[in-house]
């Protein structure tokens, strides 16, 4: 595997837990590797499987999917519903051929700064040790210059649009 | 047994009970086709047999299934519809009725038991384990009582399962190469029938237009985790496709684990909530 490769990681993150969490990370001054582009999202009951789907179709590398630990939920109970749709989209990604290790889904407190960038730093391991989704070496066909070719103006690229 | 159908269809549409009756008919080159009887004289069309493999629930959608009302507004009650079920159409109809797409009182469910169909003469591994031989929804049923019961023992997907990660990759690859976004598996499910499909939406863009192994990865994950609990594994998706992709395959791994994780199967009956739009706080899932 390439030792330059640096992972793509997208983040869905929950308004209030998880995105404060990275906050405080920040504002605590602790590192985490720069491969997560965070989204913030008002629930990780917000996260349709879809979007995960998505990412992985664009070239992400990885996706975490980041919420108010189990209880905790701002809407009551947005995250037990994302337990359960995870539970089964990891079995489903993991059956059509995605190493399971690419989709992470984890419950992170506003409180858990440290936790956040450990998190990530471990993640960025993970799939970095499993090298490149959907590039070269794997179906051939969606090279890096392919995904970096779609930026300019290609299907669905150069779109912005919030997510909410 | 096909009088007793005919009889039973031309009884419904003379009393104005149902405005159409949905069964088979006889088809061009040997096959069999879906009828849609209007008339009584014309419930005379009307077969049965081992041929009769097609879903007739997906075609309840054309009749009952209207957009909801703008507010204010009534929602117009459709004209009731008679019906032919199988066992296995019996369980996607439940899956209609729980979603409240066809109103119960809408239906006039003719219930034929079934010892399995075949397609070209061919008996269907489907119905080798098909665990109902007796329709789980029905007004009428027809038929004696069969005598073998199919047994589902997931034999194929735990071969899949047994492989590494990118053997499986690649046995997919291969598979989903194959589609040409004809969307017949779509066409043919009785549980898809969202007015705009994901695969067309064109604001967000989910999916995009190219004919393309990307696009068409996302297609049949989507449409495998938008049937998880809710696809009654009646094969229709599968007998559709022009180009033999297993889609099966997919579809019953979703049904094994749904089982599995949450303890539920699609269309046992019309009330259980669905696996996804309910949860218990206590419950221990890997994630």
């Amino acid at each position: 595997m390439a030792t330059d490769f640096e992972p793509q990681i997208v983040g869905f993150l929950c308004r209030w837990c998880s995105y404060p969490g990275a906050d405080l990370a920040g504002t605590s001054r602790i590192t985490y590797p720069p491969s997560l582009r965070v989204i913030r999202v008002p629930c990780s009951g917000r996260v349709d499987p879809l979007f995960v789907l998505k990412a992985f179709q664009d070239g992400a590398d990885g996706v975490m999917v980041l919420g108010c630990h189990p209880g905790d939920c701002h809407y009551v109970e947005g995250n037990y519903y994302t337990r359960r749709r995870y539970a089964l989209m990891h079995r489903l990604l993991e059956y059509v051929g995605l190493e399971q290790e690419r989709l992470f889904v984890e419950w992170i407190s506003a409180a858990e700064g440290r936790r956040f960038a450990e998190t990530v730093t471990a993640f960025t391991a993970q799939v970095r040790e499993l090298g490149p989704w959907g590039r070269e070496g794997k179906d051939g066909r969606e090279g890096r210059e392919g995904r970096e070719g779609r930026k300019e103006g290609g299907n669905g690229g150069g779109r912005r649009r919030e997510v909410s | 047994m096909i009088d007793k159908i005919r009889a039973k269809a031309r009884e419904l549409l003379e009393s104005g009970q149902v405005h159409c009756f949905i069964g088979y008919e006889e088809g061009t080159r040997g096959k069999v086709r879906p009828a849609f009887i209007y008339e009584p004289q014309d419930a005379d069309r009307l077969i049965w047999d081992e041929r009769c493999t097609y879903n007739l629930v997906t075609y309840l959608h054309q009749f009952q299934s209207a957009p909801n009302p703008r507010p204010g507004g009534v929602r117009e009650t459709p004209p009731p519809v008679g019906i032919l079920v199988k066992p296995c159409d019996s369980r996607s109809l439940n899956v209609l009725f729980h979603e409240e797409q066809v109103e119960r009182e809408g239906v006039y469910v003719v219930g034929l038991t079934c010892q399995g169909v075949k397609v070209n003469g061919q008996p269907q591994a489907r119905c080798q384990r098909c665990a109902e031989r007796v329709p789980l929804v029905y007004d009428l049923v027809l038929g004696g009582v069969p005598k073998t019961v199919g047994r589902e023992d997931y034999a194929d997907v735990v071969k899949l399962e047994g492989l590494s990660p990118g053997e499986r990759l690649a046995f997919w690859t291969k598979e989903f190469d194959r589609c040409i976004r004809c969307y017949a598996c779509r066409q043919a499910c009785p549980a898809c029938y969202c007015f705009e499909c994901v695969a067309e939406q064109l604001d967000p863009p989910w999916m995009g237009i190219a004919i393309d192994l990307p696009q068409k990865q996302f297609f049949h994950v989507m449409r495998a985790y938008h049937l998880a609990g809710r696809c009654s594994g009646c094969n229709a998706c599968e007998e559709a496709c022009p180009m033999g992709i297993p889609l099966s395959l997919l579809n019953r791994k979703i049904a094994r684990e749904v089982e599995a994780l949450f303890g539920y199967k699609a269309g046992q009956d019309a009330q259980t909530p669905p696996p996804l739009a309910t949860f218990k706080k206590e419950e221990e899932l890997s994630l």
